[in-house]
C-alpha cells in the first residue's frame, strides 16, 4: 500500500516550493483530498538548490506585482507558517557595465518605482557605497532596491510541508509520475511508479520535469530544463548586504547569513534533464574569475562546495499558470524559468483557483498555457531572467 | 628534513619559531595540542582533531589570509599569525556563553521569529556572529598569483602512500610517465614518474566522451595553484582516513583522531600528549602503541581487543578496557579524562588523560569515486561505502581504477594488486578483468550495536554531530522525529556536513545513527552527493586556469 486512498481530488505534482504552496491554497480552500507526489526527497529539486534571492524588480508590470505581493508573504512567513526563513531584506542591486545596459536598468526602475516600489538608479560610486571593494571601473551604474532580498529555502520548504500535511495532505516522496489517465478528453487519473490513483484534476508543478511531464500528457508545451551551477565559499564576517546581479553575464552573489557567498553565473549547457546534475570545471574556472575580477579581495577565499539545479524555462520568461483547455483538468504551475522560489507565494494561489476551476486575475496573454499558439509571437517578454 | 628552529614568525602577537619543513600547527604543539579555533555556532573550545587537512580545528589567519589550515601550512619568516573566531582569544572567548547559556543548542529552525517587528535586530546580531574571520585582505588575496600548472598525461596516479608508490613503480616498468599527485608537502620523490607534492585533486568528474583523454580532473597545490591534468586513465590510491566517534565532548581540544597523533608525532617529535586514552583495539591501536605507547594510558575498545594490542599493552603496563561504551571526554579547555561504561555489567570509570585518540575505525576516501559516477557499495564491515571494483582494480567508469585500500585490498596483497591494476591501465579503457565484484561483506556493522547502546545514554541530545556547523545530535533526531527520513534531506535539515570538511567526519557517524532512528540499513538511508571541491579552494587558484575545455592532445 502506498497511497493512503484510490482517488483524489486533486493531485500535485511536484513537492517543491510551488507545488507545496498550491496544495496549502487547495487544502485551506476545501479542496482536499490532496495527493502531493515528488520522484526524489523534498528539496531535491530547484526549491532546495537556489540561491535564496526574492527581488521585485522585472521588466514587465505583472511579475513586478507577483513578486510584490510574495515578498509580504515571505514577510509573514514565520508567523504563519513556524518557520524562521530568515528573510533580510537588504536589497537587490543591478550592476550595468555600459551605457546602454544602465539605460535598461532605468527603464526597470521606471517601472518599479510606477508601482510604489522605491527603487533607486546609482551610479558608479553608488554601486561602490554597497560592494565594498568592487574593482575600479566594473560598473559604470546600477538599479538598488531594498527591499528586495535574500532568504533560506530549507525552513521555507519545511514550514509548507509541515503546515500541508497539518491540513491532511498526502506527501508521497520518492514516486515518480509516469503519465496521467485521460476519459472523455479530460484527466481521469495519474499513473505513478507506485500504481494508479483516480483524480479528476493534475497540478504540474514539477519544475525542471514539468516539460517532461507535460509531453508524457500528450501535450506539446515548449518548457526547455536547463542545469545551472552555483558555488558557496568558506564562512566570512559579513561585508556585503545586497544581492548582487550583473546584467552581462547573469553574475550573482550574496553573503548570506552564515557569511559564505553563495552565487552563480549563466553558461551554456544543453537542454533537458537527461545529462543529470553536478558540476563542471568550466563553471568553477569562470565563476572564480567573475568574482574575483568584481571583487578582487575575494581572491584568498575558498570555494567549499558547487552544486547545480534545472530552471524550467519558456521562450518568454513568464511561468505558465492554468489549467490547459486541450487537457481539461491538467492544471499548469511552471515554467518559472529558475524564479519558482521568488514568485511561489503569489502564484500558487492562483494556480490554486486554477485548479479548483475558478477564474484568477492574471493576463492569459502573458501566463496562459496557450499562449505559445498564438499566431504572432509575444511582444511581452520578460527578459531580465538573472540571479 | 625537520631542522633547527630558523624561521620566526608570530603568533598572536608573539614570537614563534619553526623548523624547516615543519608545520604551522606541529610548531604550535610543542606544548601539547593547542587551542586554535572556536566552534562557529555555540563558540565552544575545538582543538584541531584529523591532522590531515580537513577539520576546522586548526584554522587560523595568516597574513591577511582567513582559514589556513595550520597542519598545512609551512610558516615562513615575518609571517603574521592570528586567531580567528574568538574574542578576545580562543582561550578565553566571551562569545562561549552562546554555547553555556543554551547548552541544548539555538533552534535556528524555529527560534527568532517574534515579534515580527525585532526581526531586522535578530538577524543583525546573527549575522554579527556570522563567519569564521574576516574577509581577506586585498593583499593576501594578491598574493595568490601563482600561474597554474597544465598537464596531460596517459595515467595520473592520486596518491603517493605505499599503493601509490607501488603502483607507479609498475606503470613506469610498464614504460608509461604518469603523473603523481599527492597531498604530503614534501612527499619523497619517484622514479619514471612526475610528483606533485601539496597537490589535492578537488574535482574529478565523470569523463566527458570516449575520447583521447576523457579526464580532466581539477586540483589545488598549497598555497594557492591551481591544477588541471587531462589523461586518459585515473588511478585512486587515497587510502583511507580515521573517524570520529559520537560521545559527549567529542570535539573537545585533545579529542584527535589516530591519524592527527601519527601525523604530529612522526618523524621526530615527541606525541603532543603524555598519557592518552586510544580508542580501538585493533590494527591501528597497535601502530599507536608502537609509535606513541609510551604516551599512552589506556587503550579501550567498544568491541574486542586484539591479541597484539594486548600483548603490546601488557609489556608497557597499559590498562586495557574492552567491550567499553565511551561516554564523555572531560575538561572545557582541554580533555582531562574520559568516562566509560562497561557494555553489559553497566559499570563506569572515568579515567583521568591529556588526550583521546580514535583508532576504532578507517574508511575509504570515496569522495573522487562519488563524483566520478562510479557505482558505489556499502562496506558492512567498515560502515561506509567504496567503489565496486574489479580484481584489476578496475570501477563501472571506464578508465579509472582504484588501489590499495579504496579497492578494499590488503597491504599482504599490495604488491601483486599493483601489477594487476598496471596491466588493466595498459590494456585501456573498460573493464575487462573480472566481472565486478558483488557486495563482498554483509555482516553488520559493528558500531550499529554499538551506538544502538550509546543513544540510551541520557544527554546524548547534547553531542556534537557534526563538529564544523554545531549541529547536534539532538537536531538529527528532532529532524527524524518530524518525519524527514533519508540523510539527504537531514543533512538539509540540520546543515550537517555542510561546513569546511564536506561531511567527510560527521556523515559517517549520521549515517548509523539515522539508521538506527529509522530503522533501515545505511544503504537505504542513503548517501551524499559528493560535492566538489573536496577541499576548499581558494577563488585565485580557480581563476588562473584557463576557462576553456583542454585540447585532446597536447600542445
Amino acid at each position: 500500500m502506498t497511497f493512503a486512498r484510490d482517488s483524489y481530488r486533486t493531485v500535485v505534482v511536484g513537492a517543491g516550493i510551488v507545488g507545496l504552496f498550491t496544495a496549502y491554497h487547495l487544502a485551506r480552500a476545501g479542496g482536499g483530498p490532496i495527493l502531493v507526489v515528488d520522484r526524489g526527497f523534498l528539496s531535491s529539486g530547484a526549491s532546495g538548490r537556489n540561491g535564496g534571492g526574492v527581488r521585485q524588480q522585472w521588466e514587465t508590470r505583472g511579475t513586478v506585482r507577483l513578486a510584490r505581493e510574495s515578498v509580504q508573504a515571505y514577510r509573514r512567513f514565520g508567523l504563519e507558517f513556524g518557520f524562521n526563513i530568515w528573510f533580510r531584506q537588504s536589497g537587490y542591486l543591478f550592476l550595468a557595465e555600459n551605457a546602454s545596459e544602465l539605460a535598461r536598468l532605468r527603464n526597470v526602475h521606471a517601472l518599479v518605482a510606477s508601482e510604489g516600489l522605491p527603487s533607486k538608479v546609482l551610479d558608479a560610486n553608488g554601486v561602490a557605497r554597497l560592494v565594498d571593494g568592487i574593482a575600479p571601473g566594473a560598473a559604470v551604474g546600477g538599479t538598488y532596491l531594498e527591499s528586495d532580498g535574500t532568504l533560506y529555502p530549507f525552513p521555507a520548504l519545511w514550514g509548507v510541508f509541515e503546515a500541508v500535511r497539518s491540513l491532511g495532505v498526502e506527501v508521497a516522496l520518492g514516486v515518480e509520475v509516469l503519465g496521467v489517465e485521460t476519459r472523455n478528453g479530460r484527466i481521469a487519473g495519474v499513473l505513478t511508479s507506485k500504481g494508479t490513483v483516480a483524480t479528476p484534476t493534475v497540478v504540474n508543478a514539477a519544475g525542471g520535469w514539468s516539460g517532461d511531464l507535460s509531453r508524457r500528457s500528450g501535450l506539446e508545451v515548449p518548457n526547455v530544463a536547463t542545469r545551472h551551477e552555483i558555488l558557496a565559499t568558506e564562512a566570512m564576517n559579513p561585508f556585503l548586504d545586497p544581492m548582487v546581479v550583473r546584467v552581462s553575464d547573469g553574475l550573482y552573489f550574496s553573503q548570506s547569513m552564515r557569511g559564505e557567498i553563495i552565487g552563480g553565473l549563466t553558461l551554456p549547457h544543453p537542454p533537458g534533464t537527461s545529462g543529470g546534475l553536478g558540476s563542471s570545471p568550466v563553471f568553477l574556472t569562470t565563476m572564480a574569475r567573475a568574482l574575483v575580477g568584481l571583487l578582487p579581495r575575494l581572491g584568498a577565499v575558498g570555494v567549499l562546495r558547487a552544486w547545480s539545479g534545472f530552471y524550467d524555462d519558456t521562450p518568454d520568461g513568464f511561468p505558465v499558470i492554468g489549467e490547459d483547455p486541450r487537457l481539461p483538468g491538467f492544471v499548469h504551475g511552471n515554467g518559472f524559468g529558475g524564479h519558482g522560489f521568488m514568485l511561489a507565494p503569489a502564484t500558487a494561489r492562483r494556480i490554486a483557483l486554477a485548479a479548483l476551476g475558478q477564474p484568477t486575475d492574471l493576463d492569459p496573454a502573458q501566463f496562459s498555457p496557450i499562449r505559445f499558439r498564438a499566431p504572432t509571437p509575444a511582444t511581452t517578454v520578460e527578459r531580465l531572467q538573472l540571479g | 628534513m625537520v631542522g633547527e628552529p630558523d624561521r620566526r614568525f608570530s603568533f598572536r602577537g608573539r614570537p614563534r619559531s619553526a623548523r624547516d619543513g615543519e608545520t604551522l600547527l606541529s610548531a604550535l604543539s610543542r606544548d601539547g595540542l593547542p587551542l586554535l579555533h572556536r566552534s562557529i555556532q555555540y563558540h565552544r573550545p575545538q582543538g584541531p582533531y584529523c591532522g590531515i587537512g580537513h577539520c576546522a580545528g586548526c584554522l587560523v589567519r595568516v597574513n591577511g589570509r582567513p582559514n589556513v589550515r595550520a597542519c598545512r601550512y609551512e610558516p615562513a619568516s615575518g609571517d603574521i599569525v592570528t586567531t580567528e573566531n574568538a574574542w578576545p582569544s580562543p582561550t578565553w572567548d566571551l562569545l562561549g556563553a552562546i554555547g553555556l547559556v543554551k547548552p541544548g543548542g539555538v533552534d535556528s529552525q524555529h527560534g527568532l521569529r517574534r515579534p515580527a517587528v525585532a526581526t531586522p535586530l535578530y538577524q543583525r546580531f546573527v549575522r554579527w556572529l556570522a563567519g569564521t574571520g574576516a574577509p581577506p585582505t586585498d593583499a593576501a588575496s594578491r598574493a595568490l598569483s601563482a600561474p597554474p600548472v597544465e598537464r596531460f598525461s596517459e595515467v595520473v596516479v592520486i596518491g603517493a602512500g605505499e599503493t601509490g608508490r607501488a603502483l607507479t613503480a609498475a606503470l613506469v616498468a610498464r614504460d608509461l610517465r604518469p603523473v603523481v599527485l599527492d597531498r604530503g608537502l614534501h612527499p619523497p620523490s619517484l622514479a619514471g614518474a612526475e610528483l606533485l607534492g601539496a597537490t589535492t585533486v578537488v574535482f574529478l568528474p565523470p569523463p566527458t566522451a570516449a575520447g583521447l583523454r576523457p579526464f580532466t580532473l581539477l586540483a589545488f597545490r598549497e598555497p594557492g595553484q591551481g591544477v588541471r591534468i587531462t589523461a586518459r586513465s585515473v588511478v585512486v590510491a587515497t587510502g583511507s582516513y580515521d573517524t570520529l566517534l559520537l560521545f559527549g565532548g567529542n570535539d573537545r581540544p585533545g579529542v584527535v583522531t589516530a591519524d592527527a597523533a601519527l601525523s604530529l608525532t612522526a618523524p621526530q617529535h615527541s606525541p603532543p600528549f603524555h598519557q592518552a586514552v586510544v580508542v580501538g583495539g585493533g590494527h591501528r591501536a597497535a601502530q599507536l602503541l608502537a609509535t606513541c605507547g609510551d604516551a599512552i594510558a589506556a587503550v579501550v575498545a567498544p568491541g574486542e581487543i586484539r591479541p597484539e594490542v594486548v600483548r603490546a599493552a601488557s609489556d608497557r603496563g597499559i590498562l586495557l578496557y574492552p567491550r567499553s561504551l565511551v561516554l564523555r571526554a572531560n575538561g572545557r579547555k582541554h580533555v582531562r579524562s574520559v568516562r566509560l561504561r562497561a557494555r553489559g555489567t553497566g559499570t563506569e570509570t572515568t579515567i583521568a588523560c591529556d588526550a583521546v585518540v580514535l583508532a576504532h575505525r578507517r574508511i575509504p576516501h570515496a569522495q573522487l569515486f562519488f563524483q566520478a559516477g562510479a557505482t558505489m557499495e556499502w562496506r558492512s564491515g567498515v560502515g561506509a561505502y567504496g567503489p565496486t571494483v574489479g580484481a584489476d582494480g578496475a570501477t563501472s567508469v571506464p578508465g579509472l581504477f582504484a588501489a590499495g585500500s579504496a579497492a578494499d585490498v590488503p597491504s599482504s596483497e599490495l604488491g601483486r594488486h599493483a601489477e594487476a591494476v598496471a596491466e588493466a591501465v595498459v590494456r585501456g579503457a573498460g573493464p575487462t578483468g573480472p566481472a565486478l565484484s558483488p557486495p563482498r561483506d554483509d555482516t553488520p556493522t559493528e558500531l550499529l550495536g554499538y551506538y544502538r547502546e550509546l543513544l540510551h545514554v541520557p544527554g546524548h541530545g547534547r553531542w556534537v554531530a557534526c563538529p564544523c556547523v554545531d549541529a547536534l545530535v539532538s537536531e538529527v533526531e528532532r529532524a527524524s522525529r518530524s518525519g524527514y527520513r533519508g540523510i539527504e534531506v537531514v543533512k538539509r535539515y540540520t546543515s550537517l556536513g555542510s561546513g569546511i570538511c564536506q561531511g567527510r567526519y560527521c556523515l559517517p557517524e549520521a549515517l548509523l545513527l539515522l539508521s538506527i532512528l529509522e530503522g533501515r540499513s545505511p544503504p537505504e538511508v542513503g548517501y551524499i552527493t559528493q560535492r566538489p571541491p573536496v577541499v576548499p579552494v581558494p577563488l585565485a587558484a580557480l581563476a588562473s586556469l584557463p576557462a576553456s575545455p583542454p585540447s585532446e592532445v597536447p600542445p
